[in-house]
């Protein structure tokens, strides 16, 4: 070879130069695109948790109560019918008094003078959990007892820093002397704030008290929705996969069927939705609001996602496997449930609890079959109170409470995506550890 | 042509006729995969079936235990009789007949499952053991027979998927065995062996032609030679020639098959 054709390996050519570049450029873009995901993720998240995390704190007042006999039980023989016949205006005059006496129990000036002034110092509820005590407790009558009662919306958004003393002259709910009175109990440690267990095993709440409301009923309610979409949708996908995928002969129907049910899985979920109220409730007379008709609704929903899923994961299952068994004489079904299902359940859960996943986080549909609005229903207590009575789900309870006035709700419109996100992560985590405890190498 | 009548009459002094094929042609889709194939296979002989590949043997070979049944585009034509019983017959259930003629496929494919599960599955779901003791035993005999008794007898509970490959593929003869076939065909079964077990593979495939008729596909003529009694040439679909083993590779009347065996075709 003479010299003249002779290059170094050492100097690069303009075109591998070229070539580098290229390289070096299609990477800086890849990396920029995950930076600026991650950075999405970080404010999301963020985002949530700042303003979401005071919704599990909630200021409480503690109140020494004096049951008074004269008013909670004029007839002095505790019968327990006559004392719930005593509402719970009888009650309020009790705790604003014992509250009024703490003022000056711990020398605390201020300017309010009447037991009355206590009242927006206090939860609207407090009265009834004063109630519901003397009614399991009966004996109690005449004793004083300090009760743990929830701080009003105005005192706790205070304690928060929601409410500001620059707001409060046009706020009827509360005054700039409750403000100082409450600094005073914090203070004096009647007032304080704690972690709030009732927002997480509540139950939703009227617009004038959103202290008291909670995402636990709600919570049941998504509970039941997906028993309900896995106890159809996991058999019935599952069977239709392996109809399709293993015994189905491959001609224009199934073609047919293949490209419907992925269109299927495209279809808007509110479509669903408006199927659900036309075929369930005004046809076949299900209850409206029912979680068994939210389930249902969801269920047509996560159908094709499983499908989809389970199919692909029994495709993957290697044709050797297949072959095995059928050359020792197994059986169709018992060469698919002995050996090809084994080897796909990994995959067939993974897009199950996907698909849960997905349905669990879905509000359209349940727009339209009214699991959205005011249901303040207690827990059910049982299953079938819990499939058919009118309940809420999460995702439909943070859309209701966004949807409200007050800025109490907003921060638990917030607090309640944090309980949905964890759930979220718990079933992928799930999801995850799955695939890797099943996976099987062949 | 070979001449099949003659040969078959030559054969029947001998032997008993295990599979007879007569006519068959097959068909993927439009492709005309076996053309007028007419063979007759001998109990207790190792038939050999060689050819270049895309020659139709492996295709012939699916046709005897008619796993070629699970592939949709495949439409086949001719009689194939196992024992004087045509095994195309609507009255023929396909899974009693693979139960009789055992299959060893060209990559080892175990069960992902401990090895004694991969043995003892045949025989469960046929209900050839009536007790675990009986089972115990089938499993023991087979994979004696495969050779891997002293190997694995320690260790049944073991991933049959975490052996070597040639352990793997004794594995799956094993398996085969244990089902008491009467037929064995073997689709390239030391292709993906290397020479020792290669070795191993063949000196079982000689035992085990004391009980079954095997059939073999294989793409090594010296592997051919040393292991089967009978040996098939095919080509382009057809059935070029059969005969003694020892004479297809010495002496054959086929230039077709000369070249191949020669290495000018293939």
């Amino acid at each position: 070879m003479s010299d003249a054709t002779h290059t170094s390996l050492m100097a690069q050519s303009a075109h591998t130069r070229r070539r580098n570049q290229a390289e070096k450029r299609f990477r800086a873009y890849g990396l920029a695109a995950i930076a600026l995901g991650l950075t999405f993720l970080v404010v999301l998240l963020s985002t949530i948790f700042y303003n979401g995390v005071g919704a599990f704190q909630q200021s409480f007042v503690n109140v020494p109560v004096y049951l008074d006999p004269a008013k909670l039980d004029k007839k002095g023989n505790r019968d327990i019918a006559d004392i719930k016949k005593v509402s719970t205006f009888a009650y309020a005059p009790l705790v604003q008094k014992g509250l009024f006496a703490l003022i000056e129990a711990h020398g605390i000036e201020t300017t309010l003078k009447k037991p009355k002034d206590m009242k927006k110092l206090m939860s609207a509820s407090s009265t009834a959990q004063v109630r519901d005590y003397v009614i399991s407790n009966p004996g109690q009558i005449g004793e004083t007892v300090t009760f743990r009662l929830l701080a009003s919306s105005r005192v706790d958004g205070y304690i928060k820093g929601r409410v500001k003393r620059a707001d409060v002259a046009r706020d009827k709910n509360i005054n700039v002397a409750q403000l100082d009175l409450s600094d005073a109990f914090i203070e004096a440690g009647v007032i304080s704030k704690e972690f709030n267990l009732g927002f997480i095993t509540g139950a939703d709440a009227s617009e004038s008290r959103p202290e008291q409301a909670g995402i636990g009923v709600s919570m049941l309610g998504s509970f039941f929705m997906m028993l309900v979409v896995l106890g159809l949708s996991l058999p019935i996908g599952v069977a239709a996969s392996i109809y399709l995928e293993e015994f189905a002969a491959k001609n224009r129907l199934t073609d047919v069927i293949e490209v419907n049910i992925s269109n299927l899985a495209a279809v808007p979920s509110i479509v669903f939705g408006i199927l659900g109220l036309a075929v369930f409730i005004q046809f076949m007379h299900l209850p409206q609001s029912a979680p068994l008709v939210g389930g249902l609704v969801l269920t047509l929903m996560t159908l094709p996602t499983i499908i989809i899923s389970t199919r692909a994961s029994l495709k993957a299952v290697p044709p050797s496997i297949r072959d095995a068994a059928l050359g020792i004489g197994a059986s169709k079904m018992q060469t698919v449930f002995h050996h090809v299902l084994p080897l796909a359940m990994p995959g067939i859960l993974t897009g199950t609890i996907i698909g849960l996943a997905q349905a669990l986080g879905e509000t359209a549909p349940l727009l339209l079959i009214g699991m959205v609005g005011y249901i303040a229903t207690n827990p059910p207590d049982g299953l079938a109170s819990g499939f058919l009575d009118p309940n809420s789900a999460m995702p439909a309870q943070i859309y209701e409470w966004a949807k409200r006035a007050d800025p109490a709700y907003y921060e638990r419109a917030w607090g309640g995506i944090i309980i949905l996100l964890v759930f979220l992560l718990t079933m992928n985590l799930i999801a995850i550890l799955l695939r890797r405890r099943f996976e099987r190498r062949w | 042509m070979y001449d099949y009548s003659t040969a078959s009459e030559t054969a029947l002094d001998q032997k008993t006729i295990k599979f007879s094929a007569r006519n068959v042609q097959v068909y993927y889709g439009d492709n005309h995969a076996i053309k007028d194939v007419n063979v007759d296979l001998e109990d207790k002989t190792v038939t050999a079936f060689i050819g270049p590949s895309g020659c139709g043997k492996s295709t012939f070979l699916r046709c005897l235990n008619r796993m070629n049944d699970t592939i949709d585009i495949c439409r086949i034509e001719g009689d194939i009789k196992l024992d004087g019983e045509d095994i195309y017959d609507k009255a023929i259930d396909p899974v009693q007949l693979r139960a009789k003629v055992g299959m060893v496929f060209q990559k080892p494919n175990p069960f992902p499952k401990s090895i004694y599960d991969n043995v003892a599955y045949g025989p469960r779901i046929h209900g050839l053991a009536q007790s675990k003791t009986d089972l115990d035993e089938i499993v023991e005999q087979s994979l004696r027979r495969a050779a891997l008794w002293d190997e694995v007898k320690d260790r049944l509970a073991a991933p049959g998927t975490g052996m070597s490959g040639g352990q793997q593929q004794r594995l799956c003869i094993a398996r085969a065995v244990a089902t008491a076939p009467e037929v064995l065909l073997m689709d390239e079964p030391c292709s993906a062996l290397d020479p020792i077990a290669t070795a191993q593979v063949e000196e079982l495939i000689d035992e085990l032609r004391k009980k079954f008729s095997l059939v073999i596909v294989t793409h090594s003529m010296q592997q051919a030679a040393r292991v089967s009694q009978k040996t098939a040439f095919f080509h382009l679909g057809n059935l070029v020639e059969f005969g003694e083993t020892g004479q297809i590779f010495t002496n054959p009347t086929d230039e077709r098959t000369e070249s191949y065996i020669t290495g000018r075709i293939g």
